[in-house]
């Protein structure tokens, strides 16, 4: 029992402590010197959000920049043209743009795989930062407190609370008290801060688990099939997606639990006609393969985002 | 004897579904009597079912001309101008409102936008505050009530930044609107659209209200 939980809270940590290497380049566009200016590199959460970043962001580049005095909520990011959603965490992100293979689960031993992958992947990540032409039909705009990513975290915390806990009649658990502290976790990536708001929210007294709060991210690209695909993704912004979502309970009966093949199976069949084994599709989250095997239960006490939610990206297979 | 809601105060995707399409058909049996909406559409894309109603934007400056004295009515001149221009203008604007279940809440979400060739309105706070929320309402404007839970947010079908009403108060809001009653599913989204809407300008017209008494088991 101890030793499981043990596993438990090393994996929680693991995944907390998971980051990315990301090299921001100035866009030319918005550059005194053309393109003659030196990146931002840093090593980020996975966890965390590109929007926290945007003060740093502007302080770095304001001596390179055409106009000096750019409003800092003028600044976004893009990767190969795909404006980057600010609510969405670094690792979501990444696991459906970089175009990087994500790990497989029989790869190797654990330690092995992320070695044997870092080889063969294209890292730092590279982004570039814009200060004009912000593109407001794509991307919600920030303001500079941070109140509209603060907005959009707790709501989507609050979501994941109601699907876990609620019912039709039940009030939000999560008081004033612990979004401050949550948003505070976040803010200064501190598992300190998050661990124990955390437990709270995944255990609250006398409530049973009601819903795995789970989102799934299909790339337009991603169609059963190809003309379907073409079609849609003709008048869509680049890297437009669709995000699916739907009640997902922690058991199929009393002896079966969800799994994470049973559920791809529920919300789209189209993509995972077989509860066993990927024939389509990967889910991917941090950067992972999913087994469908696994139960989600177990998977969202160790491997949910801050926010509560397993946002998983759907990766069509080659 | 129509069916009830089964779990008041949360509506089932199908009961969802039957009030969208009553409402369109009242609509449409309507439409010549009233002229505040432009059309309400059961629409269904990438395997969700949603209602759309669209409504000409009434008034450009109606929320900008008049900031000395809220309470005073715009001199009804002003009105009839503005909507014979209205009217006349080819590309005047026009405000969406999606109406989808929330798969989370299981309770009606509204999102708000803007029509409009010239991108006038983008989805910012501004935009909310200057062109969306009537002026009856801007009071309130820092309360914690329906108009503090606006906010922006993608629409979960196209991606694109629009308004949007939190729904994590609103199963509480239809309990206060409706007590005890019993209702159908389209008496259930005609009280939300009273309760919700109107901060965002988006109230049922009377026409269509007036029909509400009128039984619809068909």
């Amino acid at each position: 029992m101890s030793s499981s939980r043990d596993v438990t809270s090393r994996l929680r940590q693991t995944i907390w402590n998971g980051s990315l290497p990301l090299e921001i380049r100035l866009h030319k566009g918005d550059c005194r010197t053309y393109d003659d200016s030196d990146p931002y590199l840093i090593q980020y959460p996975r966890l965390s959000y590109l929007g926290l970043l945007i003060h740093r962001l502007r302080a770095f580049f304001s001596n390179k920049l055409i106009y000096p005095d750019v409003d800092v909520t003028d600044l976004w990011l893009e990767h190969e043209g795909v404006p980057l959603k600010w609510h969405y965490p670094l690792g979501l992100l990444y696991d459906l743009y970089s175009g990087n293979e994500p790990a497989y689960p029989n790869d190797a031993t654990s330690s092995k795989v992320d070695t044997a992958a870092d080889d063969q992947v294209n890292l730092p990540w590279r982004l570039t930062v814009h200060f004009s032409d912000y593109p407001v039909e794509h991307l919600v705009k920030l303001d500079a407190d941070g109140k509209h990513l603060y907005d959009m975290f707790i709501n989507s915390a609050k979501e994941a609370d109601y699907l876990r806990n609620g019912t039709g009649r039940t009030v939000m658990s999560l008081s004033k008290e612990d979004s401050t502290q949550l948003w505070d976790s976040v803010q200064q990536h501190d598992f300190s801060l998050f661990g124990p708001i955390n437990q709270k929210l995944l255990n609250p007294q006398g409530v049973n688990l009601r819903h795995i709060p789970i989102k799934l991210y299909l790339p337009h690209a991603t169609s059963s099939s190809k003309a379907d695909a073409a079609a849609k993704s003709k008048d869509k912004a680049p890297g437009s997606l669709r995000v699916v979502q739907a009640l997902v309970t922690p058991a199929l009966s009393s002896r079966q639990p969800q799994t994470v093949g049973t559920a791809l199976n529920q919300i789209i069949p189209s993509l995972f006609p077989s509860r066993r084994s990927p024939l389509l599709a990967q889910a991917v989250l941090h950067g992972a393969v999913l087994p469908l095997a696994s139960s989600v239960e177990d998977l969202l006490r160790v491997a949910a985002y801050m926010d509560g939610w397993m946002h998983i990206a759907v990766i069509m297979m080659a | 004897m129509t069916n009830r809601i089964s779990q008041f105060p949360v509506l089932t995707t199908d009961e969802f579904k039957i009030a969208s399409a009553t409402l369109s058909r009242r609509f449409e049996q309507l439409n010549s009597s009233q002229s505040t909406w432009l059309s309400v559409n059961v629409l269904r894309e990438e395997q969700c079912t949603f209602l759309q109603i669209l409504k000409a934007r009434p008034d450009l400056n109606e929320s900008t001309t008049n900031i000395h004295g809220s309470a005073e009515p715009l001199p009804i001149e002003d009105d009839d101008e503005e909507e014979v221009l209205q009217n006349v203008r080819p590309s005047s604007v026009v405000i969406t409102y999606d109406v989808l279940l929330s798969p989370s809440y299981q309770v009606p979400m509204l999102y708000i936008s803007f029509i409009d060739a010239q991108h006038r309105y983008p989805p910012t706070m501004e935009t909310l505050y200057r062109y969306l929320i009537p002026r009856q309402f801007t009071e309130q404007i820092n309360s914690v009530g329906i108009i503090g839970g606006i906010t922006i947010t993608d629409h979960p079908l196209t991606g694109s930044p629009v308004f949007f009403i939190h729904p994590c108060q609103t199963a509480a809001v239809m309990e206060a609107s409706v007590g005890n009653k019993e209702l159908t599913p389209v008496e259930y989204l005609m009280v939300w659209i009273g309760a919700m809407g109107g901060c965002v300008g988006l109230n049922i017209p009377i026409a269509l209200a007036q029909n509400d008494d009128t039984p619809c088991s068909e």
